[in-house]
Protein backbone atom coordinates (compact mmCIF):
# COMPACT_ATOMS: atom_id res chain seq x y z
CA UNK A 1 0.00 0.00 0.00
CA UNK A 2 1.24 3.45 -0.86
CA UNK A 3 2.01 5.74 1.98
CA UNK A 4 1.22 9.19 0.66
CA UNK A 5 -1.41 11.10 2.54
CA UNK A 6 -1.31 14.23 0.44
CA UNK A 7 -3.11 12.37 -2.33
CA UNK A 8 -2.77 15.11 -4.87
CA UNK A 9 -3.62 14.42 -8.45
CA UNK A 10 -0.04 13.67 -9.41
CA UNK A 11 0.53 10.86 -6.95
CA UNK A 12 -2.80 9.35 -7.89
CA UNK A 13 -1.85 9.42 -11.55
CA UNK A 14 1.52 7.84 -10.81
CA UNK A 15 -0.19 4.89 -9.30
CA UNK A 16 -2.21 4.05 -12.36
CA UNK A 17 0.37 2.04 -14.31
CA UNK A 18 0.52 -0.48 -11.43
CA UNK A 19 -3.10 -1.28 -11.78
CA UNK A 20 -2.65 -3.69 -14.65
CA UNK A 21 -5.28 -4.34 -17.25
CA UNK A 22 -7.86 -2.05 -15.68
CA UNK A 23 -6.10 0.97 -17.06
CA UNK A 24 -6.40 -0.39 -20.61
CA UNK A 25 -10.15 0.00 -20.46
CA UNK A 26 -9.96 3.63 -19.58
CA UNK A 27 -11.75 5.90 -21.95
CA UNK A 28 -10.50 8.97 -20.21
CA UNK A 29 -7.43 10.17 -18.46
CA UNK A 30 -8.14 10.56 -14.70
CA UNK A 31 -5.30 13.02 -14.30
CA UNK A 32 -6.80 15.49 -16.78
CA UNK A 33 -10.24 14.77 -15.41
CA UNK A 34 -9.19 15.63 -11.88
CA UNK A 35 -7.73 18.95 -12.98
CA UNK A 36 -10.90 19.78 -14.92
CA UNK A 37 -13.17 18.72 -12.03
CA UNK A 38 -11.15 20.75 -9.53
CA UNK A 39 -11.36 23.80 -11.81
CA UNK A 40 -15.13 23.39 -12.06
CA UNK A 41 -15.45 23.08 -8.29
CA UNK A 42 -13.43 26.27 -7.87
CA UNK A 43 -15.64 28.09 -10.39
CA UNK A 44 -18.77 26.95 -8.57
CA UNK A 45 -17.28 28.00 -5.22
CA UNK A 46 -16.06 31.39 -6.33
CA UNK A 47 -18.51 32.47 -9.00
CA UNK A 48 -21.53 30.19 -8.56
CA UNK A 49 -20.81 29.22 -12.14
CA UNK A 50 -23.71 27.20 -13.55
CA UNK A 51 -21.83 26.08 -16.62
CA UNK A 52 -19.08 24.63 -14.43
CA UNK A 53 -21.75 22.96 -12.32
CA UNK A 54 -23.32 21.49 -15.43
CA UNK A 55 -19.92 19.99 -16.24
CA UNK A 56 -19.72 18.45 -12.75
CA UNK A 57 -23.28 17.21 -12.98
CA UNK A 58 -22.74 15.52 -16.32
CA UNK A 59 -19.61 13.81 -15.05
CA UNK A 60 -20.88 12.65 -11.66
CA UNK A 61 -24.65 12.27 -11.85
CA UNK A 62 -24.80 9.20 -14.15
CA UNK A 63 -22.14 7.43 -12.09
CA UNK A 64 -23.85 8.24 -8.80
CA UNK A 65 -27.16 7.09 -10.26
CA UNK A 66 -25.63 3.74 -11.24
CA UNK A 67 -23.90 3.17 -7.88
CA UNK A 68 -26.93 4.20 -5.81
CA UNK A 69 -29.19 2.06 -7.94
CA UNK A 70 -27.05 -0.96 -7.12
CA UNK A 71 -27.18 -0.10 -3.43
CA UNK A 72 -30.86 0.72 -3.04
CA UNK A 73 -32.35 -1.29 -5.93
CA UNK A 74 -34.78 1.53 -6.47
CA UNK A 75 -34.78 4.05 -9.27
CA UNK A 76 -36.48 6.68 -7.11
CA UNK A 77 -34.03 6.38 -4.23
CA UNK A 78 -31.07 6.40 -6.58
CA UNK A 79 -32.47 9.60 -8.01
CA UNK A 80 -32.71 11.10 -4.55
CA UNK A 81 -29.07 10.24 -3.88
CA UNK A 82 -28.08 12.01 -7.11
CA UNK A 83 -30.18 15.05 -6.29
CA UNK A 84 -28.98 15.31 -2.70
CA UNK A 85 -25.31 14.67 -3.50
CA UNK A 86 -25.17 17.13 -6.37
CA UNK A 87 -27.01 19.77 -4.40
CA UNK A 88 -24.40 19.37 -1.63
CA UNK A 89 -21.68 19.77 -4.24
CA UNK A 90 -23.35 23.01 -5.35
CA UNK A 91 -23.72 24.37 -1.83
CA UNK A 92 -20.44 23.13 -0.36
CA UNK A 93 -17.99 23.55 -3.23
CA UNK A 94 -16.15 26.18 -1.18
CA UNK A 95 -15.29 23.52 1.39
CA UNK A 96 -13.24 21.55 -1.13
CA UNK A 97 -9.53 22.20 -1.30
CA UNK A 98 -7.17 20.41 -3.70
CA UNK A 99 -4.63 19.95 -0.88
CA UNK A 100 -6.98 17.54 0.83
CA UNK A 101 -7.23 15.17 -2.12
CA UNK A 102 -8.74 14.49 -5.50
CA UNK A 103 -12.10 16.09 -6.34
CA UNK A 104 -13.47 12.60 -6.99
CA UNK A 105 -12.59 11.58 -3.42
CA UNK A 106 -14.39 14.62 -2.08
CA UNK A 107 -17.54 13.95 -4.09
CA UNK A 108 -17.34 10.29 -3.10
CA UNK A 109 -17.42 11.21 0.60
CA UNK A 110 -20.48 13.38 -0.01
CA UNK A 111 -22.24 10.57 -1.88
CA UNK A 112 -21.26 8.05 0.82
CA UNK A 113 -22.64 10.34 3.53
CA UNK A 114 -25.90 10.96 1.69
CA UNK A 115 -26.38 7.21 1.13
CA UNK A 116 -25.56 6.45 4.75
CA UNK A 117 -28.20 8.87 6.03
CA UNK A 118 -30.73 7.56 3.56
CA UNK A 119 -30.06 3.93 4.47
CA UNK A 120 -30.50 4.82 8.12
CA UNK A 121 -33.78 6.52 7.32
CA UNK A 122 -34.99 3.33 5.64
CA UNK A 123 -33.62 0.79 8.12
CA UNK A 124 -33.92 2.53 11.48
CA UNK A 125 -36.62 5.08 10.62
CA UNK A 126 -34.32 7.81 11.89
CA UNK A 127 -33.90 11.15 10.22
CA UNK A 128 -31.00 12.20 12.40
CA UNK A 129 -28.45 12.66 9.58
CA UNK A 130 -25.44 11.51 11.56
CA UNK A 131 -23.08 11.15 8.62
CA UNK A 132 -21.46 14.55 8.88
CA UNK A 133 -20.61 13.96 12.52
CA UNK A 134 -19.09 10.59 11.66
CA UNK A 135 -17.28 11.74 8.52
CA UNK A 136 -16.84 15.51 8.93
CA UNK A 137 -16.20 17.45 5.72
CA UNK A 138 -14.52 20.14 7.76
CA UNK A 139 -11.91 19.55 10.43
CA UNK A 140 -12.58 20.60 13.98
CA UNK A 141 -12.11 24.29 14.57
CA UNK A 142 -13.68 26.98 16.69
CA UNK A 143 -17.28 27.82 15.88
CA UNK A 144 -20.23 29.44 17.50
CA UNK A 145 -21.36 27.07 20.18
CA UNK A 146 -24.91 28.43 20.19
CA UNK A 147 -25.52 27.07 16.74
CA UNK A 148 -24.51 23.71 18.08
CA UNK A 149 -26.75 23.78 21.09
CA UNK A 150 -29.69 24.50 18.80
CA UNK A 151 -28.65 21.87 16.36
CA UNK A 152 -28.25 19.31 19.13
CA UNK A 153 -31.59 20.09 20.59
CA UNK A 154 -33.28 19.97 17.23
CA UNK A 155 -31.89 16.53 16.63
CA UNK A 156 -33.12 15.34 19.98
CA UNK A 157 -36.53 16.74 19.25
CA UNK A 158 -36.56 14.87 15.96
CA UNK A 159 -35.58 11.65 17.71
CA UNK A 160 -38.38 12.04 20.22
CA UNK A 161 -40.85 13.11 17.61
CA UNK A 162 -40.53 9.69 16.05
CA UNK A 163 -41.72 8.11 19.27
CA UNK A 164 -44.96 10.06 19.48
CA UNK A 165 -48.22 8.37 18.53
CA UNK A 166 -48.94 8.80 14.83
CA UNK A 167 -51.85 11.24 15.29
CA UNK A 168 -49.75 13.55 17.48
CA UNK A 169 -46.76 13.31 15.18
CA UNK A 170 -48.96 14.43 12.30
CA UNK A 171 -50.04 17.66 13.94
CA UNK A 172 -46.58 18.54 15.27
CA UNK A 173 -45.02 18.01 11.87
CA UNK A 174 -47.75 19.96 10.13
CA UNK A 175 -47.63 22.82 12.59
CA UNK A 176 -43.86 23.20 13.05
CA UNK A 177 -42.31 21.82 9.90
CA UNK A 178 -44.91 22.63 7.26
CA UNK A 179 -45.94 25.78 9.11
CA UNK A 180 -49.64 25.11 8.68
CA UNK A 181 -52.05 26.91 10.97
CA UNK A 182 -54.17 24.91 13.43
CA UNK A 183 -57.20 25.74 11.29
CA UNK A 184 -55.51 24.51 8.15
CA UNK A 185 -54.48 21.33 9.94
CA UNK A 186 -58.02 20.72 11.17
CA UNK A 187 -59.34 21.12 7.65
CA UNK A 188 -56.57 19.07 6.08
CA UNK A 189 -56.90 16.19 8.55
CA UNK A 190 -60.66 16.48 8.66
CA UNK A 191 -60.72 16.90 12.44
CA UNK A 192 -62.44 19.33 14.81
CA UNK A 193 -60.21 22.27 15.66
CA UNK A 194 -60.34 21.33 19.37
CA UNK A 195 -58.87 17.91 18.63
CA UNK A 196 -55.98 19.42 16.72
CA UNK A 197 -55.31 21.81 19.61
CA UNK A 198 -55.37 19.13 22.27
CA UNK A 199 -53.17 16.76 20.26
CA UNK A 200 -50.66 19.50 19.78
CA UNK A 201 -50.71 20.33 23.48
CA UNK A 202 -50.26 16.68 24.48
CA UNK A 203 -47.43 16.17 22.03
CA UNK A 204 -45.58 19.27 23.19
CA UNK A 205 -45.93 18.34 26.84
CA UNK A 206 -44.49 14.93 26.08
CA UNK A 207 -41.60 16.31 24.05
CA UNK A 208 -40.77 18.82 26.74
CA UNK A 209 -40.72 16.14 29.40
CA UNK A 210 -38.54 13.82 27.34
CA UNK A 211 -36.08 16.57 26.57
CA UNK A 212 -35.68 17.58 30.18
CA UNK A 213 -35.35 13.92 31.17
CA UNK A 214 -32.29 13.48 29.12
CA UNK A 215 -29.99 16.41 29.63
CA UNK A 216 -26.76 14.47 29.75
CA UNK A 217 -24.89 14.81 33.01
CA UNK A 218 -27.51 16.78 34.85
CA UNK A 219 -28.90 13.63 36.32
CA UNK A 220 -26.47 12.74 38.99
CA UNK A 221 -28.14 10.28 41.29
CA UNK B 1 0.23 4.26 22.11
CA UNK B 2 -3.06 2.84 20.98
CA UNK B 3 -2.58 -0.90 20.58
CA UNK B 4 -6.00 -2.20 19.60
CA UNK B 5 -7.41 -1.29 16.22
CA UNK B 6 -10.40 -2.18 14.04
CA UNK B 7 -9.65 -4.92 11.50
CA UNK B 8 -9.03 -3.96 7.88
CA UNK B 9 -12.42 -5.44 7.05
CA UNK B 10 -14.12 -3.09 9.47
CA UNK B 11 -12.14 -0.13 8.15
CA UNK B 12 -13.22 -1.03 4.62
CA UNK B 13 -16.90 -1.26 5.52
CA UNK B 14 -16.55 1.96 7.48
CA UNK B 15 -15.04 3.81 4.52
CA UNK B 16 -17.78 2.49 2.25
CA UNK B 17 -20.45 3.66 4.69
CA UNK B 18 -21.82 0.14 5.15
CA UNK B 19 -21.75 -0.18 8.95
CA UNK B 20 -24.54 0.79 11.36
CA UNK B 21 -24.29 4.22 12.97
CA UNK B 22 -23.12 2.75 16.30
CA UNK B 23 -20.04 1.03 14.85
CA UNK B 24 -19.39 3.84 12.39
CA UNK B 25 -19.30 6.34 15.26
CA UNK B 26 -16.97 4.12 17.31
CA UNK B 27 -14.57 3.70 14.39
CA UNK B 28 -14.74 7.42 13.63
CA UNK B 29 -13.69 8.25 17.20
CA UNK B 30 -10.87 5.70 17.07
CA UNK B 31 -9.68 6.98 13.68
CA UNK B 32 -9.62 10.51 15.01
CA UNK B 33 -7.24 9.39 17.77
CA UNK B 34 -5.15 6.95 15.73
CA UNK B 35 -2.89 8.25 12.92
CA UNK B 36 -2.29 4.72 11.60
CA UNK B 37 -5.95 3.97 11.00
CA UNK B 38 -6.51 7.52 9.81
CA UNK B 39 -4.07 6.98 6.99
CA UNK B 40 -5.58 3.62 6.11
CA UNK B 41 -9.09 5.07 5.97
CA UNK B 42 -7.78 7.89 3.77
CA UNK B 43 -6.32 5.39 1.34
CA UNK B 44 -9.38 3.16 1.33
CA UNK B 45 -11.65 6.12 0.69
CA UNK B 46 -9.47 7.15 -2.23
CA UNK B 47 -9.67 3.64 -3.64
CA UNK B 48 -13.46 3.57 -3.38
CA UNK B 49 -13.63 7.00 -4.99
CA UNK B 50 -11.44 5.76 -7.81
CA UNK B 51 -13.60 2.69 -8.34
CA UNK B 52 -16.71 4.87 -8.33
CA UNK B 53 -15.66 7.71 -10.57
CA UNK B 54 -12.46 7.01 -12.45
CA UNK B 55 -13.42 3.79 -14.14
CA UNK B 56 -15.61 3.47 -17.19
CA UNK B 57 -18.88 1.64 -16.70
CA UNK B 58 -18.61 -2.12 -16.98
CA UNK B 59 -20.45 -4.09 -19.62
CA UNK B 60 -24.19 -3.98 -19.01
CA UNK B 61 -23.85 -1.08 -16.61
CA UNK B 62 -24.28 1.72 -19.07
CA UNK B 63 -24.65 5.11 -17.50
CA UNK B 64 -28.27 5.91 -18.09
CA UNK B 65 -28.56 9.66 -17.87
CA UNK B 66 -29.11 10.78 -21.42
CA UNK B 67 -32.33 12.71 -21.57
CA UNK B 68 -30.80 16.14 -21.93
CA UNK B 69 -33.95 18.09 -21.11
CA UNK B 70 -34.25 16.19 -17.88
CA UNK B 71 -30.71 16.99 -16.88
CA UNK B 72 -31.13 20.68 -17.48
CA UNK B 73 -34.21 20.92 -15.29
CA UNK B 74 -32.47 18.96 -12.51
CA UNK B 75 -29.52 21.31 -12.69
CA UNK B 76 -31.84 24.33 -12.60
CA UNK B 77 -33.56 22.96 -9.51
CA UNK B 78 -30.26 22.65 -7.71
CA UNK B 79 -28.71 25.93 -8.83
CA UNK B 80 -31.87 27.87 -7.98
CA UNK B 81 -30.81 27.43 -4.39
CA UNK B 82 -28.64 30.47 -3.82
CA UNK B 83 -27.69 29.58 -0.28
CA UNK B 84 -24.19 28.46 0.50
CA UNK B 85 -23.56 25.93 3.25
CA UNK B 86 -22.16 27.77 6.23
CA UNK B 87 -18.54 27.39 7.06
CA UNK B 88 -19.30 27.09 10.75
CA UNK B 89 -19.04 23.34 10.73
CA UNK B 90 -16.10 23.26 13.10
CA UNK B 91 -16.71 21.22 16.17
CA UNK B 92 -16.35 22.42 19.70
CA UNK B 93 -16.66 19.50 22.06
CA UNK B 94 -19.39 19.93 24.65
CA UNK B 95 -18.50 18.89 28.16
CA UNK B 96 -20.68 16.57 30.16
CA UNK B 97 -20.44 15.23 33.68
CA UNK B 98 -21.00 11.89 35.29
CA UNK B 99 -20.52 11.62 39.04
CA UNK B 100 -18.45 14.81 39.27
CA UNK B 101 -16.11 13.76 36.52
CA UNK B 102 -16.17 15.85 33.41
CA UNK B 103 -15.70 14.50 29.86
CA UNK B 104 -15.66 15.90 26.35
CA UNK B 105 -18.39 14.71 24.01
CA UNK B 106 -16.82 13.06 20.94
CA UNK B 107 -18.12 14.63 17.75
CA UNK B 108 -19.73 11.50 16.24
CA UNK B 109 -21.97 11.23 19.31
CA UNK B 110 -22.91 14.91 19.57
CA UNK B 111 -26.27 14.65 17.81
CA UNK B 112 -27.27 11.24 19.12
CA UNK B 113 -30.10 10.90 21.60
CA UNK B 114 -28.24 9.96 24.77
CA UNK B 115 -30.40 8.95 27.72
CA UNK B 116 -29.67 9.91 31.28
CA UNK B 117 -27.09 8.02 33.29
CA UNK B 118 -28.24 5.47 35.80
CA UNK B 119 -26.02 3.36 37.95
CA UNK B 120 -25.54 0.09 39.78
CA UNK B 121 -22.64 0.28 42.24
CA UNK B 122 -19.62 1.71 40.50
CA UNK B 123 -21.17 1.37 37.05
CA UNK B 124 -23.04 4.18 35.37
CA UNK B 125 -24.62 3.68 32.03
CA UNK B 126 -26.55 5.77 29.53
CA UNK B 127 -28.25 4.20 26.54
CA UNK B 128 -27.80 5.80 23.16
CA UNK B 129 -31.02 5.45 21.18
CA UNK B 130 -30.15 4.60 17.62
CA UNK B 131 -33.00 2.28 16.67
CA UNK B 132 -30.67 -0.49 15.52
CA UNK B 133 -32.67 -3.44 16.83
CA UNK B 134 -30.42 -6.07 18.40
CA UNK B 135 -27.47 -3.72 18.50
CA UNK B 136 -27.32 -1.75 21.74
CA UNK B 137 -25.09 1.23 22.21
CA UNK B 138 -24.21 2.85 25.53
CA UNK B 139 -21.85 5.16 27.28
CA UNK B 140 -20.49 3.36 30.31
CA UNK B 141 -18.56 4.84 33.16
CA UNK B 142 -16.80 2.63 35.68
CA UNK B 143 -15.61 4.43 38.77
CA UNK B 144 -12.18 3.78 40.28
CA UNK B 145 -11.91 0.26 41.65
CA UNK B 146 -14.96 -0.93 39.74
CA UNK B 147 -15.31 -4.06 37.62
CA UNK B 148 -17.76 -5.96 35.47
CA UNK B 149 -18.28 -9.63 36.43
CA UNK B 150 -16.82 -12.21 34.07
CA UNK B 151 -19.07 -12.55 31.09
CA UNK B 152 -19.30 -13.70 27.52
CA UNK B 153 -21.48 -12.76 24.56
CA UNK B 154 -23.65 -14.47 22.07
CA UNK B 155 -22.86 -11.83 19.49
CA UNK B 156 -20.09 -9.26 19.64
CA UNK B 157 -19.04 -6.69 22.20
CA UNK B 158 -17.14 -3.65 21.12
CA UNK B 159 -15.58 -1.45 23.77
CA UNK B 160 -14.01 1.80 22.72
CA UNK B 161 -12.10 3.30 25.62
CA UNK B 162 -12.76 7.04 25.58
CA UNK B 163 -11.06 8.07 28.79
CA UNK B 164 -9.08 6.47 31.63
CA UNK B 165 -7.83 2.88 31.65
CA UNK B 166 -9.03 -0.61 32.34
CA UNK B 167 -7.58 -4.08 32.19
CA UNK B 168 -8.66 -7.68 31.86
CA UNK B 169 -6.84 -11.02 31.63
CA UNK B 170 -5.64 -10.06 28.15
CA UNK B 171 -3.94 -6.82 29.14
CA UNK B 172 -4.28 -3.15 29.95
CA UNK B 173 -6.06 -0.71 27.70
CA UNK B 174 -5.84 3.03 27.21
CA UNK B 175 -7.87 5.79 25.60
CA UNK B 176 -8.49 5.12 21.92
CA UNK B 177 -8.15 1.33 22.16
CA UNK B 178 -10.78 -0.44 20.08
CA UNK B 179 -11.53 -3.78 21.74
CA UNK B 180 -13.65 -6.23 19.77
CA UNK B 181 -14.76 -9.45 21.46
CA UNK B 182 -17.06 -12.18 20.24
CA UNK B 183 -18.71 -15.25 21.75
CA UNK B 184 -15.43 -17.13 22.10
CA UNK B 185 -14.00 -14.65 24.59
CA UNK B 186 -14.67 -14.28 28.27
CA UNK B 187 -13.39 -11.42 30.32
CA UNK B 188 -13.94 -9.39 33.47
CA UNK B 189 -12.70 -5.87 32.97
CA UNK B 190 -11.65 -3.85 35.99
CA UNK B 191 -10.32 -0.37 36.42
CA UNK B 192 -8.12 1.22 39.06
CA UNK B 193 -8.48 4.85 38.09
CA UNK B 194 -11.90 4.72 36.47
CA UNK B 195 -12.86 4.91 32.81
CA UNK B 196 -15.45 5.95 30.27
CA UNK B 197 -16.26 3.65 27.36
CA UNK B 198 -18.50 3.58 24.37
CA UNK B 199 -19.93 0.08 24.11
CA UNK B 200 -21.72 -1.55 21.21
CA UNK B 201 -23.16 -4.96 21.93
CA UNK B 202 -25.11 -7.17 19.56
CA UNK B 203 -26.82 -9.15 22.30
CA UNK B 204 -27.21 -9.23 26.07
CA UNK B 205 -24.20 -10.18 28.14
CA UNK B 206 -24.01 -13.64 29.59
CA UNK B 207 -22.32 -13.78 32.97
CA UNK B 208 -20.35 -16.93 33.55
CA UNK B 209 -19.11 -16.94 37.12
CA UNK B 210 -20.17 -16.87 40.72
CA UNK B 211 -21.98 -13.80 41.88
CA UNK B 212 -22.14 -12.49 38.33
CA UNK B 213 -24.36 -15.42 37.39
CA UNK B 214 -27.03 -13.99 39.61
CA UNK B 215 -26.89 -10.90 37.49
CA UNK B 216 -27.76 -12.70 34.26
CA UNK B 217 -31.35 -11.58 34.13
CA UNK B 218 -30.01 -8.04 34.51
CA UNK B 219 -27.41 -8.30 31.78
CA UNK B 220 -29.47 -6.09 29.56
CA UNK B 221 -29.55 -3.49 32.31
CA UNK B 222 -25.81 -3.16 32.19
CA UNK B 223 -25.28 -2.83 28.47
Amino acid sequence: MQTDTSANTNTRANRLPNQGSRSNNRTMNPDNNHQQLADWLAAVAEERDKIAFTGLFKFFAPKIQRIAHQQFSSEAQAHEVVQETMSNVWRKAHLYSPQKGAPTTWVYTIMRNVSFDMLRKIKSKKEDNLSEDIWPLVEAESAETDVYADHLQQNQILAHLDKLPENQKQVVKGFYFLEMSQEQLAQHLNLPLGTVKSRLRLALAKLKQQLSDQQVGEHDD
Amino acid sequence: MIKHHPTTNLLQSFSAGELPASLSAAISIHVDMCPVCQQQVGELTEQYAEQSFDQPAQMGQQDSFNETADIMSLIDDITDDESIAELGEGYVAKEFQIKDKSYKMPRPLQSMAIGSFSGIGKLNRARIELGEGEIHTSLMQIQPGGMIPEHTHKGFELTLLLDGEFSDDMGTYQAGDFIWLDGSHQHNPKTEDGCLCLTVVSDALHFTQGFGKLLNPFGSLLY
